[in-house]
């Protein structure tokens, strides 16, 4: 069995958390509230790294003072804190924060996912995959038409859109299985293997 | 009949002690199941492998703790697979658990002699998204002017040489997200950029193999286990494989025992629309 105190607490924490799947008990929520707790203090701590080494040092100690610019609009974003009356002070960073990151992302999302998709699609029909690929495309956008009164051949084809997302879904779901069975897997293997050695690492 | 009828109607909590044994049990005595190797993981392996020695590669880790259980296993892979072959690694952070995580990771290998600043560096979190992934990827000594413990980046062995993100011979991300945000910001550069994610985004990632934006996909525990097998090194990945395809065929049997019950019960009139309220 380990003798390390960090490898108990965390073993300690993990099976309080799995006790929930049998009860909600005092001990679940204890750990919640330590996790949320811990979590929320650690982004403290990361916030002030942040603070100390984008802000404090080149303004204070290497005289970049442009940086007084992104200080004071950061700052502006806790006005409403202080009363009702200071709450316009958020609007002005908050609609820079909007519009950068939208122009950032919109510009991109055109290009990269749009665009080059689109492009990745237009597939010559030689092999099976690429008619897979291309008739899928076009029955999954079928089945999102909704412009004009469906005749036969559209609802055919919408239904055969159907079908793709259906099993796209079920796709999803197979690997949303295997992602959570690895992360049952992950705490197994430290109960057994890093607590109580029972699993040979 | 009866005894499948029962089955699914079992109490969950009976399912989760037995879904613990069943990953237990093969992770104690394993069974040695075989594990295939997929195109992904083998292409992702030829570019990394392709690497030299004084190649410098960024690993930008955007996951929290709670998803590192499915995406961890690779990116101890891949630092075992680059650090041997001389491969210089600059580690930045998307989410704010990043620093953390990269410092964990590192320590066995600074312990095996790897130099902090010359063969790696831990640059940390910058705050803003997608939108600080643009501003470094364009500058990375203007948006990271000190690392993550405060040295100086711009007289620092391993960035000599590097101001943008295309200055990098590979870009590896790994994230329990999608994919998209980095196909967004980083693919205009014509960096190689290969993605570790965990299984459930996966699929979302796929398309963009397909256009070449991404030039190679990781997924999850299968893929790291698939990677150690390649490296001919073992390791956590691997040895959690056996207890994966175990929990898998006991899911498939209770989604079958379930649906199988359901049946014989609407079969009795006691489901489906016929069922008494």
């Amino acid at each position: 069995m380990s003798t390390s105190i960090v490898t108990w607490v965390g073993a300690l924490v993990t099976i309080g958390a799995f006790s929930y799947l049998f009860k909600e008990n005092v001990m679940y929520r204890t750990i919640e509230h330590i996790y949320v707790g811990a979590a929320a203090g650690y982004v403290i701590s990361v916030g002030y790294q942040n603070l100390l080494t984008k802000a404090w040092r080149p303004l204070v100690n290497e005289g970049h003072w442009l940086v007084i610019i992104p200080v004071l609009l950061g700052l502006m974003l806790f006005g409403p804190y202080f009363g009702s009356k200071l709450s316009w002070t958020r609007r002005y960073p908050l609609s820079l924060i909007i519009g950068v990151g939208a122009g950032i992302t919109i510009r991109s999302a055109v290009i990269e996912q749009l665009t080059k998709q689109l492009a990745s699609t237009a597939l010559p029909l030689k092999t099976i995959n690429n008619v897979l690929i291309v008739a899928g495309v076009l029955a999954t956008l079928s089945y999102f038409f909704f412009t004009f009164k469906p005749t036969r051949t559209l609802t055919g084809v919408s239904e055969v859109g159907k079908w793709v997302i259906m099993i796209t879904f079920g796709a999803a779901f197979g690997n949303a299985i295997m992602g959570r069975v690895s992360l049952v897997i992950g705490r197994v293997s430290f109960l057994f293997g890093e607590w109580i050695h029972l699993i040979k690492q | 009949m009866e005894l499948i009828r029962k089955l699914g109607e079992v109490d969950p909590r009976w399912l989760y002690v037995l879904l613990v044994l069943v990953v237990l049990i093969p992770m104690v005595s394993p069974i040695g199941l075989p594990i295939n190797v997929s195109a992904y993981t083998s292409n992702a392996f030829a570019l990394l492998d392709s690497l030299k020695p004084g190649d410098t590669v960024v690993f930008d880790f955007g996951y929290y703790v709670d998803g590192a259980p499915d995406v961890e296993p690779i990116a101890v892979a891949l630092f075992d697979h680059l650090f041997s072959k001389g491969v210089r690694i600059v580690c930045v952070s998307y989410k704010n658990h990043g620093p953390m995580i990269v410092d964990k990771l590192t320590e066995p290998h600074v312990k095996a002699g790897k130099e902090y600043g010359v063969d790696f560096v831990n640059l940390g979190f910058l705050a803003g998204g997608e939108t600080a992934l643009a501003a470094w990827a364009a500058d990375i000594k203007k948006a990271y002017p000190t690392d993550w413990k405060g040295n100086n980046t711009s007289t620092m062995p391993i960035l000599q040489g590097i101001n943008t993100v295309a200055d990098f011979d590979m870009f590896v991300f790994y994230t329990d997200d999608s994919a998209e945000v980095w196909v967004r910001q980083i693919s205009q550069y014509k960096v190689p950029i290969i993605g570790g994610l965990i299984t459930v985004t996966a699929p979302q990632a796929e398309p963009f193999l397909q256009s070449k934006q991404l030039a190679g996909l990781l997924v999850g525990l299968r893929g790291a286990a698939e990677y150690e097998k390649l490296m001919n090194k073992p390791g956590t990945a691997s040895a959690g494989m056996d207890a994966q395809s175990m929990a898998h065929l006991m899911l498939i049997a209770f989604i079958l025992f379930g649906n199988a019950s359901y049946f014989i019960k609407r079969s009795k009139g006691l489901a489906g629309k016929g069922a008494a309220k």
